[in-house]
């Protein structure tokens, strides 16, 4: 048992460690926008440090952490070692290297491309190679998930799945499927022309495939929150889960409607007509469904758990939750950020409100708001929930853990909102400098101070989250630490519908989503005329 | 239980009403976009659905409409990077360039870093903008009675040739692409001109000299500047700002050349001439 947690412990360190520079990096970026001074005050620093922290924290932290997560999942609620455990070694090491082999041409200024690529503008292959190593490795897992859920339902005919396992498996397909889109991208537009074989680049064509990816990573990175919020907070609080069902259900959801709504990132591109704009649009608001039912599933879960503890009255169960366990108190911060994080994502999928926050503050807030927000302090939560059931050491102090998810949300918020505020007067994102002698620009001064404050808020709060880590690796082992036990619902399956336990017939309804909506948009550029652009290489000589 | 989840059947009441509700959610997305948003929303006259429908596909008539007065746009250069440019621009031989430029060495003298002519150094030029200049020179959209004349006799492989030998001689700086971050390339620099040149002024509208010309920045057919001489460098944005140059590409130096002072062209001369290590 002691190599299959080896693996979900070496993923998180790595995952973290990549965490902590991505951190300060954020911190500078947002000194160099502020009034306030900043080292290395240059736009090209700024440029290759939006370019690193992206890269991090899209990519490789996330990734890192679900692949992670996904193996303790698949061990611990399968109830056995892991299938081709050897295969997700070599899947990690895949990752790792590519991170680093793409992270140094960033540090060296020969790819400030930005982690959306955004061609024309072409920097060094090592960058795409590196994030072309990181998604395959993460297909390693991709593959073993699906390899380790289709054996254990063909030994266990007509048992459940276990909804932790089923999710896990939903997040495997939807990574499959919409990593394809930047992939893509990266093979045959991208690399092609950082090799030089292309001088010009179809930059609509490469805009629309990225958008495969773009949004549904977001869901990526979120199912792992997802599971925890069905899965563990329950448990953890003393109750049981309100819906088995609501909860396969989201997951389904989640993996139909991820991703054809990816051209709601394109609402203002003109290589596409409104047409598929709109339907488009209209996919992406069914995406609030998921979370719609999450938010009430897990209120509900929350409630069960409240009054078996006592709790009494219309609201008297929120105060017998046991808010000083991490898991709990995480949870409750995360739904509170997800109020305005998803109010937000409603006006950028709106196509006619998108245009008044279309490229500015609004955009990073917002994200920030939702993935730093609701999906890293999950992470935290679930952090904290694993550790000891990897190193077998208990945590050194689930109250420093609390302080620490306290800090990392008033950060969050008070970093966002006057990002938010901003990117309402016309603030535009991606800027490195301001110049705030302009009385125009001078309005948003206070709003971006107090976003450093945000900020330096939230660097306190992930040193402290590093003190608990290693003091706690480095705690006496404990006599026994109580294997991970997942929430059982109100009412436990017997048996599920077959629908609601597989996903081969999820896979073609998406399929046929994907065909209706991204055929077209996608199949236009190889029939009407060719608009490409010259490439624009970052690491062209001017001379020769 | 088939163990992908189950195969589709059509008579299971799930499996029914997921199609449906996916159909149902298909129908109303591309009625509305297709045929009632693009009919109903703006001034556009689509009296048939399929007219509708190319509208949303964004096959849009309006702007070129027969009746519209427009006179037509004065070109400012017959390049345009297409695939077939670039390569033909980046396939000089400098071989050959090197005897092309027998012709160019009596005014654009090698080796000659004076900073005080107004004839371009020409060593270490990017093949591109050489190209791209000699060609506006031939078709006219840059004015100059030598350089017309030179231009005329040559073909644009030659350009490209002479381009790639000139490429190779030293003179103005390399860029390896290596973005190093250096300090005070904000507006919290108190210099006027380093903060224009890597800055530039959002209040007048002057976007940063160094994003497109260096050090640091760098744009198809822009040139670098360090080192180049500081008299021509003045005059070329005199010539800008007065409109009498005006071979650039939608009009960036035309715009920014405008805006700037007398004193300030020549100081941002003076500052360029120098080279990138004086550039401080």
């Amino acid at each position: 048992m002691e190599r299959s947690r080896l693996l979900p412990l070496a993923h998180f360190w790595a995952a973290f460690l990549s965490f902590l520079p991505g951190i300060g990096l954020g911190m500078y970026q947002m000194l160099m926008r502020s009034p306030l001074p900043a080292p290395l005050d240059d736009p090209n620093a700024y440029y290759a440090s939006v370019t690193a922290h992206g890269s991090i924290m899209a990519y490789v932290f996330p990734t890192l952490f679900a692949m992670g997560f996904g193996y303790a999942v698949t061990v611990s609620a399968l109830g056995r070692p892991l299938k081709g455990e050897k295969w997700a070694w070599v899947g990690f090491f895949l990752v790792v290297i590519g991170a680093i082999t793409a992270l140094v041409p960033v540090a060296a200024g020969r790819a400030s491309v930005l982690y959306t690529f955004y061609p024309p503008l072409i920097g060094s292959t090592f960058y795409y190679l590196g994030v072309a190593l990181v998604i395959i490795g993460s297909y390693f897992w991709v593959v073993l998930t699906i390899v380790n859920f289709r054996a254990w339902k063909r030994e266990n005919p007509g048992r459940p799945v276990p909804l932790a396992m089923y999710a896990t498996t939903a997040c495997a397909f939807l990574w499959g499927w919409t990593a394809l889109g930047a992939t893509s991208e990266v093979v045959f537009q991208i690399l092609p022309a950082s090799l030089g074989w292309l001088h010009t680049i179809d930059a609509g064509l490469a805009r629309t495939l990225f958008s495969i990816t773009l949004h549904a990573i977001v869901y990526f990175w979120l199912i792992p929150a997802y599971i925890a919020f069905y899965t563990l907070m329950p448990q953890v609080a003393g109750g049981r889960l309100y819906s088995d069902t609501m909860g396969r259900i989201t997951f389904i959801l989640f993996l139909l409607f991820a991703i054809p709504v990816g051209m709601h990132h394109l609402l203002m591109d003109p290589e596409h007509g409104s047409g598929f704009k709109f339907v488009q649009s209209v996919l992406t608001f069914i995406v609030a469904l998921p979370t719609l039912l999450t938010v009430f599933t897990i209120t509900a879960s929350m409630e069960i758990a409240g009054r078996a503890r006592g709790g009494k009255g219309l609201f008297g169960w929120i105060r017998a939750l046991p808010w000083g366990e991490p898991m709990v108190l995480a949870v409750g911060l995360a739904l509170l950020l997800l109020a305005p994080g998803g109010f937000g994502g409603l006006v950028n999928m709106s196509y006619g409100m998108n245009a008044m926050i279309h490229n500015t503050s609004w955009v990073p807030a917002h994200f920030h708001l939702i993935f730093a927000g609701v999906v890293v302090t999950m992470y935290f939560a679930i952090a904290y929930e694993l550790w000891p059931r990897l190193t077998g050491r208990p945590l050194v102090s689930k109250r420093k853990a609390c302080v620490q998810l306290w800090l990392w949300c008033s950060g969050m918020l008070i970093m966002t909102v006057p990002w938010h505020i901003a990117g309402l007067m016309g603030q535009p994102r991606r800027y490195a400098i301001f110049d705030y002698s302009d009385p125009l620009v001078g309005k948003t001064a206070l709003l971006d101070t107090l976003s450093v404050v945000g900020g330096a808020i939230i660097v306190c709060s992930v040193l402290l989250f590093f003190y608990i880590l290693v003091r706690s690796s480095f705690a006496p082992k404990a006599q026994s630490i109580s294997p991970i036990r997942y929430a059982l619902s109100v009412n436990p399956p017997a048996t599920v519908p077959p629908l609601l336990n597989g996903f081969a017939f999820w896979n073609i309804l998406l399929l046929v989503l994907m065909v209706a909506s991204y055929g077209y948009p996608i199949g236009q550029f190889f029939f009407l005329h060719n608009q490409n652009a010259p490439v624009h290489s970052l690491t062209q000589e001017i001379k020769r | 239980m088939s163990p992908g989840g189950g195969r589709f059947h059509p008579h299971h009441p799930m499996h029914f009403v997921a199609v449906a509700a996916i159909v149902a959610l298909l129908v109303i997305g591309f009625g509305l976009g297709f045929l009632l948003m693009p009919r109903h929303q703006g001034e556009h006259d689509l009296p048939t659905a399929k007219e509708a429908a190319r509208h949303a596909l964004g096959f849009h008539t309006h702007g070129n409409s027969s009746g519209s007065i427009q006179s037509s746009a004065k070109v400012p250069t017959y390049v345009a990077w297409t695939e077939t440019t670039l390569q033909q621009a980046r396939s000089g031989d400098p071989k050959r360039g090197e005897f092309i430029a027998l012709n160019c060495t009596t005014c654009h003298v090698e080796q000659a870093l004076t900073s005080d002519s107004r004839i371009p150094n020409l060593g270490g030029l990017d093949p591109l903008v050489m190209y791209k200049q000699l060609d506006d020179f031939r078709s006219g959209t840059r004015l100059s009675g030598p350089m017309s004349a030179i231009a005329q006799s040559l073909t644009p492989q030659q350009y490209a040739d002479v381009a790639a030998y000139f490429a190779k001689q030293a003179g103005l700086p390399e860029n390896g692409g290596e973005r190093m971050p250096r300090n005070n390339s904000s507006y919290r620099n108190d210099d006027p001109v380093q903060k224009l040149i890597y800055a530039g002024d959002p209040k007048r509208g002057i976007a940063a000299c160094a994003s497109c010309h260096g050090p640091g920045g760098y744009l198809i057919g822009a040139p670098a500047l360090s080192n180049q001489n500081a008299l021509y460098i003045e005059q070329q944005l005199q010539a800008f700002a007065q409109g009498t140059r005006v071979n650039d590409m939608n009009m960036p130096m035309r715009s920014i050349a405008s805006l700037l002072t007398p004193s300030e062209m020549n100081s941002l001369a003076s500052a360029y001439s120098k080279g990138p290590e004086r550039l401080k």
